[in-house]
């Protein structure tokens, strides 16, 4: 299904609550949260944090984020073998993780890049954009 | 195996259930022991969502300590008084299960839980899954005697540090073999977070005592928010723990913090209020 590109307006709409949730979850300062900081490498959060995370932007922004949802949504229509093998994302694949996680600095996609390493990739702009989408689903009843 | 289903194990019986949503369920807490920490009390409730959550997924997967958004400390539970537990699943997946819950002795509530999360993992890696599904069939009919529950040693605490009333760290090392290890869990021994905890709280009043409050009714714990439980404590693991203290007004927030080999294992705030106000 193709979405409507979020805008910069919709993001900044949600970042202050966001990045206080991310501060929260991660009990780290409100200023080291930067909307492109990689949330494993540079704020050190680990699997849990993540799960902490989704259940607070839950909260939060009343909305309902299903586990695994931004890995499921970039990669669509992709069928699963496609877009991995052996644990190891496929070319094709990781062209589809450059498009949807277009706000990740391209130096930061690895070749070859591990399955379970694609939260490495996740910024607090990941976030925003996984909030604003559940909010359109939310107003569109989906 | 004695110990099993007893030595750590805190509902005798699943009074109501509906499946994936809810349960009501009982625990007799035994007469003989000294004392029955708030902590173990929110194991309980904890232990019965544990049951709804496993037999949602098919006993495939079981959650464990993860989250506790909060927990409030409302009355203290006293031995050989019964635990009224109840609790409500507000997701359950594969991969987590939210919930609230509380307890209540006689008709008063003594302990609520909400905003916890714990992360589900495979059933087969801590427990034998067909074993597991036939104490839930016990439970939910007849009910288990109950009564096997001896109580638990809490860690010895070794201070190392200490700015009286400020902060306080300590060396807590988790026993090698404790009974509770064969029913937490029998594939796979963790230290419970519960326990955890218990042993956060008791450092941290510790060191709330030592504040000059004078005439002031002593303090006891409140609340706490904000439990993070990031790894497996085994059994012999050196622990640090660390509670830092600040006090808005009448109540002290302490902040606990549990590292091994200097990385945050556990994470949590505790809040202490004087007797009677909460």
């Amino acid at each position: 299904m193709a979405q409507r590109e979020i805008t910069k307006e919709e993001i900044q709409a949600v970042y202050p609550t966001v990045a206080q949730i991310l501060a929260d979850a991660l009990g780290c300062d409100l200023d080291r949260v930067k909307l492109d900081a990689s949330l494993i490498e540079d704020l050190d959060a680990e699997s849990i944090d993540f799960l902490d995370l989704v259940f607070r932007l839950e909260r939060a922004f009343k909305v309902k984020i299903p586990r695994g949802k931004i890995v499921e949504d970039a990669r669509g229509d992709l069928p699963e073998s496609d877009f991995e093998q052996k644990g190891l994302v496929t070319e094709v694949g990781l062209k589809r993780l450059r498009e949807f996680l277009g706000e990740v600095p391209p130096g930061r996609f690895r070749t070859p890049m591990k399955s379970a390493d694609i939260p490495r990739l996740f910024t607090p702009e990941t976030f925003c954009k996984v909030v604003v989408r559940a909010q359109r689903a939310a107003q569109s009843g989906a | 195996m004695a110990a099993r289903f007893s030595a750590f194990s805190f509902v005798d019986r699943i009074t109501a259930f509906e499946a994936g949503q809810r349960a009501k369920g009982q625990f007799a807490v035994p007469a003989g022991l000294s004392s029955f920490p708030a902590c173990l009390v929110a194991e309980a409730v904890g232990q019965l969502a544990a049951w709804v959550a496993m037999a949602h997924v098919g006993f495939r997967r079981r959650p464990v300590a993860g989250l506790a958004g909060e927990t409030r400390f409302v009355g203290e539970v006293t031995p050989g008084q019964r635990l009224d537990l109840e609790v409500e699943l507000e997701s359950c997946d594969d991969d987590a299960v939210a919930y609230r819950g509380c307890a209540r002795v006689a008709g008063e509530k003594v302990l609520e839980l909400s905003q916890c999360v714990g992360p589900m993992l495979p059933l087969e890696d801590f427990d034998a899954p067909e074993a597991v599904q036939q104490r839930f069939q016990v439970l939910c009919g007849a009910g288990a005697p109950g009564g096997g529950f001896r109580g638990v040693t809490p860690p010895e605490l070794r201070v190392v540090d200490r700015q009286p009333g400020e902060r306080v760290r300590a060396a807590m090392q988790v026993p090698a073999a404790a009974p509770f290890f064969a029913d937490h869990f029998p594939r796979r021994a963790v230290f419970p977070g519960t326990l955890l905890l218990d042993s956060q709280i008791r450092l941290a009043r510790g060191l709330a005592d030592e504040l000059p409050r004078p005439g002031a009714s002593p303090l006891i714990p409140a609340r706490v928010t904000d439990v993070k439980i990031r790894s497996f404590i085994v059994p012999g693991q050196a622990v640090e723990l660390e509670a830092q203290l600040s006090q808005v007004g009448d109540v002290v927030e302490a902040t606990l913090t549990a590292r091994s080999n200097g990385k945050p294992i556990a994470t949590g705030r505790l809040e202490l209020s004087p007797r009677g106000l909460s």
